[in-house]
C-alpha cells in the first residue's frame, strides 16, 4: 500500500506491504539506515524517531500508522550548515560515542527532551534517555554531553538553578 | 497457528471499528499504540490477518470533564495522561501510575485502553483504575455497555470483553476534595521480574479524624486486580496510627496468600506488599514517613 507522510520536512510517498514496521520502512525501503535496528520489541531505543513531535520506538509503529503524519529521523537532525549540531558536537566532545550503535537513538531522545524542557535538570535528562540502552559508555558521558548542550544553550548549572 | 502476512485498515469511529472487527471475512484485532501487538508480531505470534487501527479515532482521543467525572478516551497515551491538567488536578494517582510505565518512548505510544484490553498481569494502570472506581464504556455490535474496570480484567491476559468490541473510554468519578491518593511501584521494567509490585491507594478522613473511606489495590499481585478489603477493614472507622497501618499491611499479606496460595514469588511479596501498603497509607493519611 502507498503511505504518504512527511519525512524530515519533505513530503514522502512509499509503497510498502501493510504489515511492516516504520523501522523497516525507513531502513529497507528508503535506505535510511541512521535509525538503528536493535531488539525490535521496544526495549533498546536504538530505533527512536520523532513522530508528530514525540519520541517513539519505530519498531513498535506499524508503517501505515504514519500516514499523514510527521516523522523526523536522525538524518533530519543536524546543524544549519548540514554538519553536526551543538548536541551532536557535544556527544563527540564528551566521549559519549563508543561503538555508536545507540547514538542516533540517544540524539533523537535528547533532541525531544531539550525541546520540551528547554533546560532539563540532570534528573530529567536521565529520565529522558531511560528508554535508550547503551552497552558501551555507562551513560555518564551521554548525560554529560546533554548537560554540556544545556549550558551552551544558556541554561544554568543545576546548583544555581535551584538556588 | 501463526499468520505470515496481514492487512491494515484505519477506523475513523468506534462504530466503524466494531463493524470492521465483526467482518466475518477477516480475523481482525484492534491496534492502538502497538506496544504489545508489535511485540507479538516480532515473535511471529500473529493470530490475525488484519489489524484495525483505532489509535486515531477522535472520540477515543480526548480527556474531558463530564459533571462529576473525568472521561478518558481509550486511545489516549500514557504520556498524554501524565501531562493533562485535569488528571494532574483530580486524579494524580492515575498520572503517577502512567508515569511509572516503561520509557518515554513507550509512554508516547502505549494507550490506557490497550493496557486494560491486553490485561497484562503487570499493567500499571489497572490498580489505579480499579482504585478510582473507573468504569469502561464498551462499544459492541449490539450497542454500548458500561463495565467496571475490575470486572473487565478477569485474569492475566484475560478479559470479559465481548468479541469484536472496543473500549471507547473510561468514566472516572472525581474523588471528593478531601481525598488523598498514592501510587507506588517497585521493580523495574522486566515483565517477569519477581520484584514487580505496585499499589494504588486512596482515602479520606471524616470530621473526627477517622477513616471514612479507604481503597487499597495492589497491582501485579493477584490474578484479578481487586481491592484488598481485609486491609481496608483494619483502617475503616479508626484514627490512623503507626500501629494501625502496620496491621493493615499484615492483613494485606494474609489476603494475598489467601487469594494466590503460596508460589515462587510469595516469600518476596509477603514482605514487600505490607511495606508498600504501609507507605501508601502513611502518605494518604498524613502520617510521617519512616526510614
Ligand atoms: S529496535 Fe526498537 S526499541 Fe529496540
Ligand atoms: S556507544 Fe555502544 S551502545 Fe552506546
Amino acid at each position: 500500500m502507498e503511505i504518504r507522510f512527511t519525512l524530515n520536512g519533505k513530503p514522502t510517498a512509499v509503497d510498502v506491504p501493510p504489515d511492516i514496521t516504520l523501522l523497516r520502512l525507513l531502513r529497507d525501503y528508503l535506505d535510511m539506515t541512521g535509525t538503528k535496528c536493535g531488539c525490535e520489541i521496544g526495549e533498546c531505543g536504538a530505533c527512536s524517531v520523532i513522530l508528530d513531535g514525540e519520541v517513539v520506538n519505530s519498531c513498535l509503529v506499524l508503517a501505515p500508522q504514519v500516514e499523514g503524519r510527521r516523522v523526523v529521523t536522525i538524518e533530519g537532525i543536524r546543524g544549519p550548515d548540514g554538519g553536526p549540531n551543538d548536541l551532536q558536537e557535544a556527544f563527540i566532545e564528551a566521549g559519549a560515542i563508543q561503538c555508536g550503535f545507540c547514538t542516533p537513538g540517544m540524539v533523537v531522545a535528547a533532541t525531544v527532551l531539550l525541546r520540551k524542557h528547554g533546560y532539563p535538570t540532570r534528573e530529567q535528562i536521565i529520565e529522558g534517555i531511560s528508554g535508550n540502552l547503551c552497552r558501551c559508555t555507562g551513560y555518564q558521558q551521554i548525560v554529560e554531553a546533554i548537560q554540556m548542550t544545556v549550558l551552551r544553550r544558556g541554561g544554568l548549572p543545576e546548583k544555581e538553578e535551584h538556588a | 497457528m501463526s499468520i505470515k502476512h496481514f492487512d491494515y485498515v484505519r477506523a475513523s469511529s468506534c462504530a466503524e471499528a466494531v463493524a470492521l472487527l465483526s467482518d466475518p471475512t477477516h480475523i481482525s484485532r484492534p491496534l492502538a499504540g502497538g506496544t504489545d501487538l508489535m511485540v507479538l508480531r516480532h515473535k511471529g505470534e500473529v493470530q490475525w490477518d488484519r489489524l484495525v487501527d483505532i489509535s486515531q479515532v477522535p472520540e477515543m482521543r480526548t480527556i474531558v470533564q463530564q459533571g462529576e467525572a473525568i472521561v478518558v478516551g481509550a486511545a489516549v497515551t500514557h504520556a498524554e495522561i501524565v501531562e493533562h491538567p485535569l488528571i494532574q488536578r483530580y486524579l494524580p494517582l492515575l498520572a503517577d501510575a502512567c508515569h511509572s510505565i516503561g520509557s518515554p518512548q513507550i509512554r508516547n505510544r502505549g494507550t490506557i485502553g490497550g493496557n486494560v484490553a491486553n490485561a497484562a498481569a503487570c499493567a500499571d494502570t489497572l490498580p489505579a483504575l480499579v482504585c478510582l472506581d473507573a468504569v469502561a464504556r464498551i462499544v459492541t455490535k449490539d450497542g454500548e455497555m458500561a463495565v467496571p474496570v475490575k470486572d473487565v480484567v478477569v485474569g492475566p491476559n484475560r478479559t470479559s470483553l465481548p468479541a469484536a468490541s472496543v473500549i471507547r473510554d473510561f468514566v472516572i468519578p472525581i474523588p471528593p476534595a478531601q481525598a488523598r491518593m498514592a501510587f507506588f511501584k517497585i521493580g523495574r521494567r522486566q515483565v517477569q521480574s519477581i520484584s514487580r509490585l505496585s499499589l494504588a491507594c486512596l482515602g479520606w478522613l471524616d470530621a473526627d479524624g477517622r477513616v471514612a473511606e479507604v481503597r487499597i489495590v495492589p497491582g501485579a499481585c493477584t490474578p484479578q486486580t481487586q481491592r484488598f478489603d481485609q486491609a481496608e477493614a483494619v483502617m475503616l472507622g479508626q484514627v490512623p496510627t503507626e500501629e494501625l497501618v502496620r496491621k493493615a499491611g499484615q492483613a494485606g499479606a494474609v489476603q494475598m496468600i489467601a487469594i494466590t496460595g503460596r508460589r515462587w514469588s510469595t516469600p518476596y511479596k509477603e514482605l514487600a506488599l505490607p511495606a508498600l501498603i504501609e507507605r501508601a497509607l502513611r502518605k494518604v493519611f498524613g502520617l510521617p514517613e519512616v526510614r
